[in-house]
């Protein structure tokens, strides 16, 4: 047992030693340690070098404030996680954790050069040092800068571990479990209310249980506690610990962030590493508490040096003294406190150093019956000590003068400036501040939530006041939520009630312009550097924060805003909330990327929507083509064939013989009602009243602006009924923007509308052969062109099954796309398979699909459309009802910009060399010669090599394009420049006689 | 990765693809509702997230003008006849949507954590024998609450694996008993 482990003192258990490694040492905690407590335990207060000069550094706080104490750990393969705070890291079994930011090693580090090199990185040092020569900035500075950039190394693999998310519901949430939280949680509980209580640590308790020997209505503070976890159980609360709020958004949303297995030695089968809630709570009570505030001065970043209530905390949380011999430097009230019980726990003070000279009797007596050395009205100058602390300097404050100094040799030094009330999560919520000059500290002022801030979080002191507002504020929660509650006051004995003075850096005997203090220990700012960006210009702080990047590492400044603050606003001669105050943001702690992805990962990261026919298509070799959401298939190569053999084989199939296509993804809406067609007449450009049942028609959905959203065909199915398709991408939103018109502009219409994308699933059989390999499936129906002829709809059988059969043509072949239930759409596409077979069915993908129109010159919202293309722009003039009073985007075709000369037409492209493909979304211009900057005359929307033709084909919008067939325009391609030739869009079968055989 | 069947199930919530029935989305202005109602053979429910039901057949009220009928796979036709003859009086929109979803059935203890693990509404607010349109996991679901630990989910299709994948993960966490 190490002499700093204090037997029969602290939360630990004595009995359970725990081994684990730091920079491949192995040594021994305790069960209930965190990794902070047992490094201190076995005498270890070196932990780390710092950001910027690698400077040797020490664990400074107990909380997940820890600005120093950031370590790498793992816990084998893949389990690697840089920069984990070994202040809130409970011990397990095996940990490993090793110093960051140090070669080759913690006790010598190269990089500590900086450290000597120090001047050359003052504040803003980016913006100067590295200006000159102009050129060095890409291949020298930057590059270095990165290099040495960043603390702890990434990850360098897939992390294994599994994340989950939860929502939850509640009428109370508390968030901080110390004495004011509990109380508040007990408050709400037992007046009625639903609560959850959410502590970031192990355990409930907060500072009581580093304060043992208060005494709450004749209970000793453990007592107490245990008392109140059996209560809080019995009152419903739900307790979570190890979990930290990271962020306070709209109407009550609280993100809390779980740490589930980073504490256990073994991990449970499936079980996720973390788990982030999202908690809905009608009330909100902030019992965060208050963060302590280091002092500046010179040298006070050595190991060594810590929070005096940090040092309490070590002491009877863990049982762990810091050290044998503490100097105290302090200008508030708790470090006296602090320095009793270390000595009571056998470690010597050396002197207790306060920068007040009136300070309360009854501290000063005990510290005199104690016989500790007193320096009060003193300041601190400096420390010893290489890779820890070996002594401090502290002077005799007289008159406003520094007087000389002396040094008090100690191996530890603990520091108190005050304490912070803790706002990051209020501020998330934008609540107001207003400045309490008296406490030096900002508090809550204006709520913008039903939220109650309580005890230490707004700047209350002392553990009577602290219980009696936390009860108030879970009094008021319940009383907001219409319960009728009570708020119990306590009867606190040997409480530790305080006040104190806030600092900027400490009074000095040194030039302040060489002194090393410290402001934010994680991103190496001193009092110098803000003082410096002060001098430079810089007025606000958030100036100053960014000039100097103080409060801008990970902990976001809990412990130098303020401090940071005071010593800008000194030398600005301003008031603090003149300078103002940095917004704090979520997270409130650094979380892990997999606790925000969640199940989120792998194939589960987003949706991967598939068709009834994908199970076959997967079985037979297709490649896949993301489509929003779906997945399509976009070819099916056989043997060794690439894509562009694969398309040339399938789409002369189906020019040639028969081809079979799953177009299931197609969005489609049922229109139905007495005033469907009128419906269909404002909403579509065409007119759809003389439209007879049986039939189809191909229609364009315009916006407001006259610009095409969307098309697709649509059949009549009855007086009543409509049967829309929209663009597969387009569902969703065409269902949307119809529903809204009804709501909003036509609820006096009685039509209704239903997606029925997913009822279906839709084969589509295109080629000469099509209605040879479908006439003997199909029941109930005569197909026979005469019968059936082209743009008809009819319901039938189709193999067996119940279909809905319709006569179109994307392809510009015969063609036939058949619905059924979607849970017969691979049935339907086998059998259409098997009665094929005879004549060389074969399916086909997007990639075919896409080409086979195009040689049709048929469109594609969204490729040749890009928000700005009207039906003229697209050559879809004849769609338009010109006789309709009104439709979605009439009134905007009349626009003058609309039906000015030299809008972009959509046409097509023949490349004078066929074997040259032009790329999608290449600029075409008049004249390759003309100066630069060139003007751009258009652009290729479609590009694909024809099979069919023997040739490249592509669609381009073009300035008045379809005034200019014939005419050569020109394109850059990655090889130069490729002349083309204007022309029609449509390449293949102009009469469109194959679709009507 | 074990799989979930390994687990002790009767501490765990069963996840199971129901069969096909009969399902319908019916749309109708408010004052039809008595005459659309006596077509089905049932009261249709007169507030979002109220369910009626009679001789197998159920009806919940998914918006002022919106419900969904459910009903044995042979009343189908029947339906549709019942509704077509009822037009006339009753003008409707009736779209048969019995293949536009998969349903899902998830029973046991755990089936509330289950859904939170998903669902951001308070499922446990949803009193049994109401429902509720909502997501799950990013998808559209119809939330059918039978029991205290005892759902009934309608994902469209094409959305029922990823549903059905972030159940199964869910059940395997609850196993893991963190």
């Amino acid at each position: 047992m190490s002499r700093f482990r204090v037997t029969g003192k602290g939360r630990v258990d004595h009995h359970a030693p725990v081994r684990f490694t730091f920079d491949g040492k192995s040594f021994f905690g305790l069960r209930g340690d965190t990794l902070a407590s047992a490094l201190l335990a076995n005498g270890v207060h070196l932990v780390g070098r710092s950001f910027k000069y690698h400077r040797p550094r020490g664990i400074v706080t107990a909380g997940s404030e820890e600005p120093n104490a950031l370590v790498g750990t793992s816990r084998g393969r893949g389990r690697f996680e840089p920069n984990t705070r070994a202040t809130l890291q409970e011990l397990r079994s095996g940990l490993v954790a090793e110093s960051q930011n140090r070669l080759p090693s913690l006790k010598f580090d190269v990089g500590a050069i900086n450290d000597a090199l120090s001047p050359l990185f003052s504040a803003g040092f980016y913006y100067k040092t590295f200006m000159w020569p102009k050129g060095f900035w890409d291949k020298v500075y930057e590059p270095v800068i990165r290099a040495a950039a960043g603390l702890g190394r990434a990850p360098e693999t897939t992390d294994p571990d599994r994340y989950a998310s939860r929502h939850a519901h509640t009428d109370v949430l508390v968030i901080g479990a110390g004495p004011a939280g509990i109380a508040a949680a007990l408050a709400a509980a037992k007046a009625g209310a639903k609560v959850v209580l959410a502590e970031e640590t192990a355990e409930i308790g907060g500072a009581l249980l580093s304060d043992p020997e208060v005494v709450i209505d004749g209970a000793k503070a453990w007592n107490w506690i245990a008392a109140r976890a059996a209560d809080l159980a019995e009152s419903g609360v739900r307790v979570m610990t190890r979990t930290t709020a990271i962020g306070y958004y709209h109407q009550n949303m609280i993100g809390l962030a779980e740490r589930l297995t980073d504490h256990l030695d073994s991990v449970p089968e499936n079980a996720p590493r973390e788990r982030l809630w999202r908690i809905r709570a009608r009330h909100v009570v902030l019992a965060q508490g208050a963060i302590e505030k280091p002092l500046v001065f010179h040298g006070n970043d050595r190991p060594g040096v810590m929070l005096a209530g940090a040092a309490q905390t070590y002491l009877h949380r863990f049982g762990v003294r810091v050290g044998d011999s503490a100097a105290v430097v302090t200008s508030h009230d708790s470090a006296w406190h602090a320095a009793f019980d270390l000595q009571d726990a056998g470690t010597g003070i050396a002197v207790i150093v306060d920068t007040r000279t009136d300070v309360r009797e009854d501290l000063v007596a005990e510290a005199e019956r104690r016989g500790i050395r007193l320096r009060l009205g003193h300041t601190a100058t400096g420390t010893d000590g290489r890779l820890r602390v070996s002594a401090l300097r502290i002077n005799p404050l007289r008159d406003g003068s520094v007087g000389n100094g002396t040094k008090v040799f100690c191996d530890c030094v603990l520091m108190c400036g005050g304490w912070t009330p803790s706002l990051h999560l209020f501020s998330h919520t934008k609540g107001t501040l207003k400045w309490d000059a008296e406490n030096t500290a900002f508090l809550p002022d204006r709520k913008s939530e039903a939220v109650e801030i309580a005890g230490a979080g707004r700047g209350l002191w002392g553990y009577g006041a602290a219980l009696d507002d936390g009860a108030k504020a879970g009094a008021l929660a319940a009383e907001a939520l219409g319960l009728s509650a009570a708020a119990p006051t306590h009867d606190v004995r040997q409480d530790r009630p305080g006040t104190g003075t806030a600092h900027e850096e400490l009074p000095t005997d040194h030039d302040r312009g060489h002194t090393r203090a410290f402001v934010d220990f994680q991103n190496d700012v001193t009092a110098k550097d803000i003082r410096l960006a002060v001098r430079e210009g810089m007025r606000s702080i958030e100036h100053v924060k960014r000039y100097t990047t103080t409060g801008m590492a990970t902990d976001q400044g809990k412990l130098s805003n303020i401090n940071g603050l005071l010593i800008a606003s000194n030398a600005l001669g301003k008031e603090p909330p003149k300078v103002g105050l940095t917004t704090f943001r979520p997270p409130y702690t650094p979380t892990t990327f997999g606790t925000f992805a969640g199940y989120h990962r792998g194939a589960h990261f987003e949706v991967t929507r598939k068709t009834p026919i994908d199970s076959w298509a997967a079985e037979n070799g297709a490649v896949w083509e993301p489509v929003g959401q779906w997945r399509r298939a976009r070819y099916f190569p056989q043997g060794s064939e690439d894509m562009d053999d694969a398309v040339a084989r399938e789409c002369r199939a189906v020019r040639e013989g028969v081809g079979l296509f799953d177009a299931s993804t197609l969005g489609k809406i049922e229109v139905t009602g007495p005033d469907a067609a009128e419906f269909m007449n404002r909403m579509y450009t065409n007119p759809w009243t003389k439209l007879a049942p049986g039939k189809l028609r191909y229609g364009v959905l315009l916006g407001e602006d006259g610009f095409i959203r969307d098309d697709g065909v649509i059949g009549r199915i009855s007086d009543h009924r409509f049967h829309v398709t929209t663009t597969t991408g387009g569902a969703a939103r065409v269902l949307n923007m119809m529903e809204d018109y009804l709501q909003t502009e036509w609820p006096d219409l009685d039509v209704w509308l239903t997606s029925t994308t997913e009822q279906w699933a839709v084969a589509a059989l295109n080629g000469p052969k099509a209605r040879t390999v479908l006439d003997g499936l199909v029941e109930g129906l005569d197909i026979s062109n005469e019968a059936f002829p082209m743009m008809s709809v009819a319901d039938c059988t189709v193999a067996g099954i119940p279909a809905r059969l319709f006569r179109l043509s994307f392809t510009g072949e015969l063609g036939y796309e058949i619905n059924v239930p979607a849970r017969h759409g691979r049935a339907l596409w086998e059998a259409l398979m098997e009665a094929g077979k005879a004549h060389g069915i074969t399916p086909y993908g997007t990639e075919t699909m896409h080409v086979l129109r195009a040689e049709k010159g048929f469109i594609i919202v969204g490729q040749d459309t890009d928000g700005t293309v009207t039906p003229d722009d697209a050559g879809l003039d004849w769609a338009i009802g010109k006789a309709k009073p009104d439709f979605v985007g009439k009134r905007s075709l009349a626009r003058p910009d609309l039906v000015a000369q030299g809008r972009r037409q959509l046409v097509g492209l023949l490349t004078q060399d066929g074997k040259v493909r032009l790329d999608e979304g290449a600029q075409i211009v008049d004249d390759p010669n003309q100066p630069t900057p060139m003007k751009m005359i258009g652009h290729v929307t479609s590009s694909y090599h024809s099979a069919t033709l023997g040739r490249s084909i592509a669609m381009a919008v073009i300035e008045n394009g379809r005034a200019r067939m014939g005419e050569t325009v020109h394109v850059p391609t990655g090889k130069g420049v490729e002349a083309a030739v204007i022309a029609s869009a449509v390449f293949y079968d102009p009469e469109g006689g194959r679709a009507k055989l | 990765m074990k799989h979930t069947d390994d687990f002790a199930p009767e501490d765990l919530p069963a996840i199971e693809v129901l069969p096909p029935a009969a399902r319908f989305s019916l749309r109708a202005r408010p004052a039809q509702a008595e005459v659309l109602g006596r077509a089905l053979g049932l009261t249709l429910p007169g507030r979002v997230g109220e369910r009626t039901g009679e001789a197998g057949r159920e009806a919940m009220c998914l918006g002022p003008d919106e419900w969904v009928i459910l009903a044995p796979e042979e009343d189908g036709a029947a339906i549709v006849q019942a509704l077509a003859d009822a037009y006339g009086e009753a003008p409707h929109a009736l779209a048969d949507i019995s293949d536009r979803e998969i349903r899902f059935r998830v029973s046991g203890k755990g089936t509330l954590d289950l859904m939170a693990m998903g669902c951001p509404r308070d499922v446990s607010a949803i009193a049994p024998g109401r429902g509720a349109r909502t997501v799950f996991d990013g998808a559209t679901v119809v939330l059918w609450r039978d029991g205290e630990e005892d759902v009934r989910l309608d994902v469209w299709r094409s959305f029922a694996p990823h549903v059905r994948d972030l159940l199964e993960t869910g059940r395997a966490e609850l196993a893991a008993g963190l």
